[in-house]
């Protein structure tokens, strides 16, 4: 049987059997909303109205809920059968704590009895994806954005970052803006989520958005609950965010440059192999125009430390972005699990949980 | 006692020039950012005195009035912590060390350091880990008891350990003996270790450190007439494909702390690419005539650098060379006192007995980010070749990595760390409740 590898991210859970050149199987929310199970599923008042985030900025904070929700994807979702459990590769962020991963190793050993467990960081596996082992990764997630400068399979810490923003934000700036427009429509934020994933764009360079500021073509759009809401130029801030962090009221510097300080850290002799081949990633980066304002952006920065983006292969999927963690963990759950490389139900009696950072980096 | 066997240690050095933590048992620190933060004065709007005195432009009274801000509490002013919070320019911030002549003056900045590193660098609980702090060398009773106070009462962590950075060093090299010349930001330090302690006597400090090469170079580009602009100060547009226009942005409310930090930074990447050791002394006429090395600024500029490529490292041999930079001329003051390198080598070797000499001078460690200079290790073997005594075979180690170089001492204290026989030489916090602070001179020699 295949290894299973699980991406967990803040608001898209991606699962599904190792095999490369595919999408995940199985792409759900990791949004869940709690049920009292006293048996009247018709009864949807007694349905309570909080919705729980087991993974918050792309840490795991709520074990219950990640518990529930794996259960499902594990056995439900995939075709798992109990006793029966195989080999399972988890993604991490950057700057897990050892904590967190030693209590997830914890979980799935004693919890759901896998056989074989493997966790790697997810800025590698999108280079995998790719088909590079060095290269800068910028991952645009819905909760976080992480840049990390990774060289022949590892991540050098000293000089990758971390910001607390993501899609979530957006939506939230997309849902003020809408809202100061359109002031008799109410906005759920699902709703903006949708509006945020359909209409949202980058404006060319910062003239064109300036321009766009003053005069903007305007498009209707119906709500699911018949409210008509006008969206013009909202749609390109969400964007500029991005490049203008202080529309977002941060004091901080625009992606392009946050990355090129970041691979200014790193020791001049790597910098050609880290600027050749940038690779942009996740949800938000699939926004339309993106690609093409980061690449005007990074000219615009001096000639010796000028980053250019990595064409994907081929023979991969179109949604490569948004699922390259996962296509990575795919490929590398090939190497991993048959050369038992990875840990086994065995190490993990022996030495406990702290044995996952000495066998997985 | 405390028996850490499972929880991780962390090992935290708080350098001059940047501050490194990270999880002992790694081979590198996770963390690694400025020792320096970026700190605006909250004005009181509701307070007449305060700002008038805000206000007032007399040099002397806007100085006695920055020392007695910094004594009010913490809440009067905003500290920005880390390469991010620093790389962004903001009205009215100053940049502060938390340092003053090499030891620490401030320790709301040296708090507000630790915190960053722990919970925005780290992702740690630091009641959950045993911390290993590096210290200088020299270090006073006091210093090492309010960090310690601090550690505990603040943090709240388990288990302390304080260990002078010479120290560390030597067991990053797998010695117990060795003679410890630590290069680093602001100082260069010369130590010997014996036995893994340090022998007091022999301690050797001179303020000569990257941060006084990266203004010599400075002064000396300025000299020139090249101005270095910081990063905020231009933007650079595209006026037509493929040609580029760059375009001044003034910002006139930022300080000129800022503005120097911001220049040092390009300076000091300037000195990391360009700069060598030369092989002997230096000498203006012999170096006028080498060929110039091509450098581009982030503005697009593009400079030349000859012979300051090796005037500036020979600083560290030949101290008095800086009177000769235009501009650097307030150094003159301190100038006689002090020694280049190989001197000081040689007097903290003579300091100490006469039987572990020879052993020292077999093993000489360099360690720190200025000792990663090329040429650094072979130029100072050669000047000692010269000047020890015939009969001593003088040996200068230095890891061939850069990388381990600049972090020898954290590196030590992640190794000594994770020791199973150190486990046990932890200072608990049950010990520092029953006997106190100053009981810490027993349990950290």
């Amino acid at each position: 049987m295949e290894a299973v590898v699980v991406d967990a991210g803040s608001k898209l859970l991606k699962a599904g059997f190792a095999i490369p050149d595919q999408a995940p199987s199985l792409v759900i929310p990791t949004q869940m909303k709690r049920v009292i199970d006293d048996g009247s599923i018709a009864d949807n008042s007694s349905c309570e109205d909080i919705t729980y985030d087991p993974i918050v900025r792309g840490f795991i904070r709520d074990w219950d809920a990640l518990e529930d929700l794996l259960h499902h994807v594990l056995y439900t979702g995939l075709g798992w059968e109990m006793g029966n459990e195989g080999q399972i590769l988890f993604t991490d962020p950057l700057l897990t704590p050892k904590a967190l991963r030693e209590q997830l190793v914890q979980l799935m050993f004693e919890t759901f009895n896998i056989s074989g467990f493997y966790a790697s960081e997810q800025a590698v596996l999108s280079l995998y994806a790719v088909g590079r082992i060095s290269g800068c990764t910028l991952d645009i997630g819905h909760g976080k954005i992480d840049i990390a400068p990774v060289i022949e399979g590892a991540v050098n810490h000293i000089a990758s970052r971390r910001f607390e923003i993501g899609g979530i934000d957006l939506t939230k700036l997309l849902a003020q803006e809408l809202s100061k427009s359109n002031p008799h429509v109410s906005l759920k934020m699902s709703d903006a989520e949708k509006l945020k994933e359909k209409y949202s764009r980058c404006a060319k360079d910062e003239i064109g958005y300036e321009k766009i500021q003053q005069n903007c073509r305007k498009e209707q759009h119906i709500l699911p609950d018949g409210q008509v809401i006008t969206i013009g130029r909202e749609a390109y801030i969400v964007g500029e965010a991005l490049f203008q962090p202080s529309i977002l009221g941060l004091e901080a510097h625009g992606i392009v440059e946050q990355l090129v300080h970041s691979i200014s850290a790193v020791s001049s002799e790597n910098h050609r192999q880290l600027l050749e081949s940038t690779v942009l990633c996740g949800g938000t980066s699939t926004m339309a125009g993106f690609e093409d304002r980061f690449q005007l952006e990074a000219n615009l920065c001096s000639s010796a430390i000028c980053p250019s983006l990595v064409k994907p292969p081929e023979y991969m999927p179109e949604s490569l972005a948004k699922f390259s963690a996962w296509i990575g963990g795919a490929i590398l759950a090939k190497v991993v699990f048959p050369q038992n490389q990875h840990v086994t139900k065995a190490d993990y009696d022996e030495s406990g949980p702290s044995i996952v950072h000495r066998k997985c980096f | 006692m405390y028996g850490g066997d499972e929880v991780s240690a962390i090992v935290i050095d708080l350098g001059s020039h940047t501050c490194k933590a990270g999880y002992a048992g790694e081979d590198a620190p996770k963390a690694v950012f400025p020792s320096v933060v970026g700190s605006i004065d909250q004005m009181e709007v509701d307070d007449p005195d305060n700002l008038e005195r805000n206000s007032g432009s007399v040099p002397e009274s806007n100085s006695t009035v920055r020392t007695s801000e910094s004594e009010k509490a913490k809440g009067k002013r905003k500290l920005y912590v880390g390469s991010q919070a620093l790389g962004y320019r903001r009205d009215h911030m100053e940049v502060l060390s938390p340092f003053m002549d090499g030891v620490v003056a401030d320790w709301d900045i040296v708090d507000t350091i630790w915190d960053h590193a722990f919970r925005e660098c780290l992702l740690i609980n630091p009641k959950e880990h045993p911390m290993l702090v590096a210290e200088p060398s020299s270090n006073s009773q006091q210093q090492r008891e309010r960090a310690a106070e601090l550690m505990f009462e603040k943090y709240e962590v388990p288990a302390l350990f304080l260990a002078k950075n010479a120290v560390l060093t030597s067991f990053a090299s797998g010695r117990a003996t060795s003679l410890v010349v630590d290069s680093g930001g602001g100082s260069t330090t010369v130590a010997p270790v014996h036995d893994g302690c340090v022998l007091q006597k022999g301690v050797l400090s001179s303020p000569v450190g990257g941060e006084f090469l990266t203004d010599c170079l400075m002064k000396s580009l300025e000299s020139k007439g090249i101005t270095i602009k910081p990063r905020y100060s231009f933007k650079r547009k595209e006026i037509r494909p493929g040609e580029f226009q760059t375009i001044d942005l003034d910002f006139p409310n930022t300080t000129e702390s800022y503005k120097l930090y911001c220049q040092r930074v390009i300076a000091s990447d300037i000195k990391d690419c360009v700069c060598r050791a030369p092989d002997t002394l230096y000498d203006e006429s012999a170096y006028s005539n080498i060929p110039m090395t091509p450098y581009e600024l982030p503005d697009g500029q593009t400079i030349e650098i000859g012979a300051d490529r090796f005037k500036i490292p020979d600083v560290l041999f030949n101290p008095s060379l800086a009177q000769t930079i235009p501009g650097m001329e307030g150094f003159v003051e301190i100038a006689p006192s002090l020694r280049g390198l190989p001197q000081m080598v040689l007097e903290s070797i003579n300091k100490c007995d006469v039987d572990i000499r020879r052993e020292l001078f077999s093993s000489i460690l360099l360690a720190g980010g200025t000792a990663s200079m090329q040429q650094l290790k072979e130029r100072l073997e050669k000047d000692l070749v010269e000047e020890s005594p015939q009969a001593a075979r003088v040996k200068v180690l230095a890891s061939g990595n850069a990388t381990e170089r600049r972090f020898s001492v954290w590196i030590g204290g992640s190794i000594l760390a994770s020791l199973g026989s150190f486990q046990q030489m932890w200072f608990s916090k049950s010990e520092y409740e029953e006997h106190g602070a100053p009981y810490i001179q027993r349990k950290c020699p």
